[in-house]
């Protein structure tokens, strides 16, 4: 239970048996390498070399990954990965596959067809652009040379006009006295009263009076356009391109197919090999923080205690020429931290790791708040049915899929646990499907009551009795451990000041209360008092114990009494677990009510009543599974931790085997 | 003026209903933009951008139930017909209707920019999921409260 215990491996070994030493740190899972050189120490050589080489593999390894996926559908549904349902290798397979496939040739037809796809892709947005200059072009009936290069003595230049500039632009041309006949000005036909913001036009000129027509251009707003070189007409010009596009793109389908035949036929391989390469640079990385001498090597790591035995001999068998030497972390070291707790609460670690790894000597909460959560998940989904649904679909899960990796099979196991607090809860709640049994099958209903300890719907706030009762339980909980987290350490003026203060004071006023209203022995009002005010005085104390003068003093304590507003906050906050559980049952009501409702429909209605029923309810777990993990969780994190946890720890980081697509055996 | 108890109950389910659903939409809307934009880059963090997405929602599920719970009060459901309600019964489940429906627009939105927040953080820091889940949900404390709040006041107004 709690934070397992490391050991310090120091590992000293001849550099012939390098190779082997890295694979088999990395193939135990639970080596955790320890930097031994300096910063910008140099790293050995050997394993420098190794590192490069796996690198440049990895380089085209990744380039064909990138370049591949986008054309690749998986064979393999993205659930089923998830759940285990991969392709198996050990690592000898992949060595010999690596061994045995070109990379280079296999980047090199890859590239081949990418670099003719980009050229192709290029020309055709060039035959785009012209196909729509020519479209717009279209209503010149002139051979488009004359634009580009003219004749000996006429020349052209084509652009964009705005319509109320027309008549400017057209007094201007004509405007040169000398010969008025030597420019002609062709507008595309428009239509006034679409109201065109601009309008092509094309302007023919005689060369004498090209710096005329170029002014009355820049005057009048006509914007020229670029025309590129062509030989007839707008018309004929704009069927060649068509002509060119079609055979473009029928080119760019080609290489889309031929680049998903190379998907289809390589993406399998590339997979398995990017597995293969990151974990040898996982490893290599991993040994070349370690020291050396001119033969010899030298890498410390962490591992489990209770693992040390089975990786000795395991590396011990590599080699005669191995020191390995193990020993417990030094007070002044601060060790990675793994969490080691039993199967029933280690689906619950996820829990801690989502807020942070506790501290190699620090308290692990996870087993201190495994109980908690089940209750209060229990509480917010709070329905038998649902539970049910959830309990068989998870045991279908695990029936079907058998290579379900541990953390995903740990998260999954956490909702199944959490499915028997929510039948329980359920049942003694009356929920079955929201009011199942009331609405459709009344037969039950006599069952159902008698298994009834609490009424949400009429009685609320029996309910919310409950839960805040829950939450002084959970929260004074936390005050005792973080007094005892504080005793082990010795420092028993905090402990008692800072937490079993607040205990004594709290529990006491709770005793006084519920035994004043007649739920307890009466003389729990004299314990309850009694505790409330030995607790008050030693907040009272302690917060003023470092104050000068009896006012400070005085001053201070109040305000720590004022702190108390904090813990009635942090109690009322427990009312979600009531108002959570009465949604849940709620929505499930709306739905069956719906559903009834859908009945009376003639003749379909029963089939829409199936529907509604069904759907609604699947809708209602998914929401309330997401309500009723995230809302206990914050139950967990922020009233229960903050009264003793703050995590801080370094997490457990093995080298282990890249295992990103395929399972990989060692 | 006999209808007007009626009215006044049914304004007050209108409400719960109209308001929380707009704050959720508002907040799920904020928060699938910064999903959208996040997933652009990695096409990946849909599962668990999905998610923060989704947890302004529940305000508006929240005012959804607060409503059938006020018609499910009057007998608007099923065939039983409406009860008889004085204009002050009324006014009381008006009442009743305005912290869901108030708290749970507001704190819809809130969540929602609190959420495409977090959704930013796991672009680039994925293991800080739990944290990221965990901030959106401080907000749903008070449309929770409110919608417990709700509850409570309706359960204690007496109609028929």
């Amino acid at each position: 239970m709690g934070v397992a215990k490391l050991k310090k491996a120091e590992l000293y070994y001849h550099k012939s048996v390098h190779e082997q030493i890295a694979a088999a740190l990395q193939e135990t899972g639970a080596c955790q390498i320890i930097s031994t050189t300096e910063e910008n120490q140099t790293r050995p050589a050997e394993v420098e070399a190794l590192i490069s080489s796996t690198e440049e593999k990895l380089a085209d390894v990744r380039y064909l990954n990138r370049t591949l996926t986008p054309h690749y559908v998986d064979p393999i549904p993205a659930l089923d990965r998830m759940l285990g349902e991969r392709p198996e290798a050990t690592m000898t397979e992949l060595e010999e596959l690596a061994n045995n496939t070109d990379l280079k040739a296999i980047c090199e037809s890859v590239r081949a067809v990418e670099h003719e796809t980009g050229e192709i892709r290029l020309k055709l947005s060039e035959a785009k652009l012209n196909d729509s200059i020519l479209s717009s072009l279209a209503f010149l009936e002139y051979p488009l040379s004359i634009f580009t290069e003219g004749t000996r003595t006429v020349t052209a230049i084509a652009g964009t006009i705005k319509p109320e500039n027309i008549s400017g632009f057209k007094a201007a041309l004509g405007d040169f006295s000398t010969l008025a006949q030597d420019t002609e000005l062709i507008l595309q036909p428009y239509n006034e009263k679409e109201k065109p913001t601009e309008v092509y036009a094309a302007v023919i000129y005689s060369r004498s009076v090209e710096n005329e027509v170029r002014e009355a251009c820049s005057k009048n707003g006509f914007s020229a356009i670029e025309i590129p070189a062509f030989d007839g007409t707008a018309a004929e010009e704009k069927e060649k391109i068509s002509a060119s596009i079609t055979e473009l793109e029928a080119k760019e389908s080609e290489l889309a197919a031929k680049m998903v035949e190379l998907a289809n036929a390589n993406m399998l391989t590339v997979q398995k090999l990017s597995d293969y390469y990151n974990s040898l640079a996982g490893r290599y990385n991993g040994t070349a923080k370690s020291d050396e001498t001119e033969s010899t090597m030298l890498t410390k790591f962490w591992l489990p205690a209770n693992k040390a035995e089975e990786i000795k001999t395991k590396i011990e068998a590599i080699s005669t020429d191995i020191d390995l030497t193990l020993s417990d972390p030094a007070p002044d070291e601060e060790p990675p931290s793994l969490l080691n707790n039993g199967s029933l609460v280690r689906p619950f670690n996820i829990l801690t790791e989502l807020y942070s790894s506790p501290t190699y000597r620090g308290i692990d909460p996870t087993p201190l708040l495994a109980p908690f959560f089940w209750i209060f998940f229990g509480m917010c989904l709070g329905d038998a049915g649902y539970a049910l649904v959830v309990f068989g679909t998870i045991l279908y899960v695990f029936k079907k899929y058998k290579k379900i990796s541990v953390g995903v099979k740990d998260f999954i196991r956490l909702f199944l646990f959490c499915s028997v607090s929510t039948f329980i809860y359920g049942v003694i709640s009356g929920s079955f499907f929201g009011n199942f049994v009331d609405s459709f099958v009344p037969i039950l209903i006599p069952l159902k009551n008698s298994l009834m300890l609490v009424d949400p719907m009429t009685n609320p706030m029996q309910v919310l009795g409950i839960s805040l009762l829950l939450g002084v339980v959970h929260l004074m909980f936390g005050l005792l451990v973080a007094a005892y987290d504080k005793l082990r350490s010795g420092d028993f003026i905090n402990a008692i000041g800072n937490d079993i203060s607040w205990f004594l004071f709290i529990v006491g006023l709770c005793l006084f209360g519920v035994a004043t209203g007649g739920m307890l022995p009466p003389h729990f009002v004299q314990i309850g008092e009694l505790m409330a005010i030995i607790g008050a005085v030693i907040i009272f104390f302690y917060a003023g114990r470092e104050k000068k003068g009896i006012i400070n003093k005085i001053i201070s304590g109040f305000l720590a009494l004022y702190g108390s507003t904090s813990y009635l906050g942090d109690i009322l906050s427990y009312s979600r677990l009531l108002a959570l559980g009465f949604g849940s049952a709620v929505i499930g009501m709306v739905i069956n009510l719906l559903g009834g409702l859908a009945a009376d429909i003639p003749y379909v209605g029963w089939l829409i009543a199936i529907v509604v029923i069904i759907g609604g309810h699947i809708f209602s777990i998914a929401i309330n599974i997401l309500g009723s993990f995230v809302h206990p969780l914050r139950l967990q994190y922020v009233e229960f931790f903050g009264k003793f946890y703050s995590g801080g720890g370094e997490p457990f980081t093995p080298m282990t085997l890249s295992q990103e697509y395929i399972n990989v055996k060692a | 003026m006999e209808m007007l108890g009626l009215s006044l109950a049914l304004f007050g389910a209108a409400l719960a209903a109209a308001l929380a659903g707009i704050g959720s939409a508002i907040g799920i809307g904020v928060a699938g933009g910064a999903a959208a934009g996040v997933m652009t880059e990695d096409p990946n963090k849909f599962g668990s951008s999905l998610i923060l997405q989704a947890l302004p929602g529940t305000q508006g599920i929240y005012g959804l139930l607060i409503a059938f719970f006020v018609l499910n009060k009057l007998g608007l459901l099923g065939g039983a017909g409406a009860v008889a309600l004085t204009w002050n019964q009324g006014l009381q489940i008006l009442a009743s209707c305005l912290p869901i429906a108030v708290v749970g627009w507001y704190s819809a939105i809130w969540q929602g920019k609190t959420s495409a927040a977090s959704i930013q953080m796991i672009s680039k820091k994925p293991e800080a999921m739990g944290k990221a889940i965990i901030l959106p949900a401080m907000v749903e404390t008070y449309a929770v409260l409110a919608l417990l709040t709700s509850i409570l006041m309706l359960m204690g107004v007496q109609v028929g």
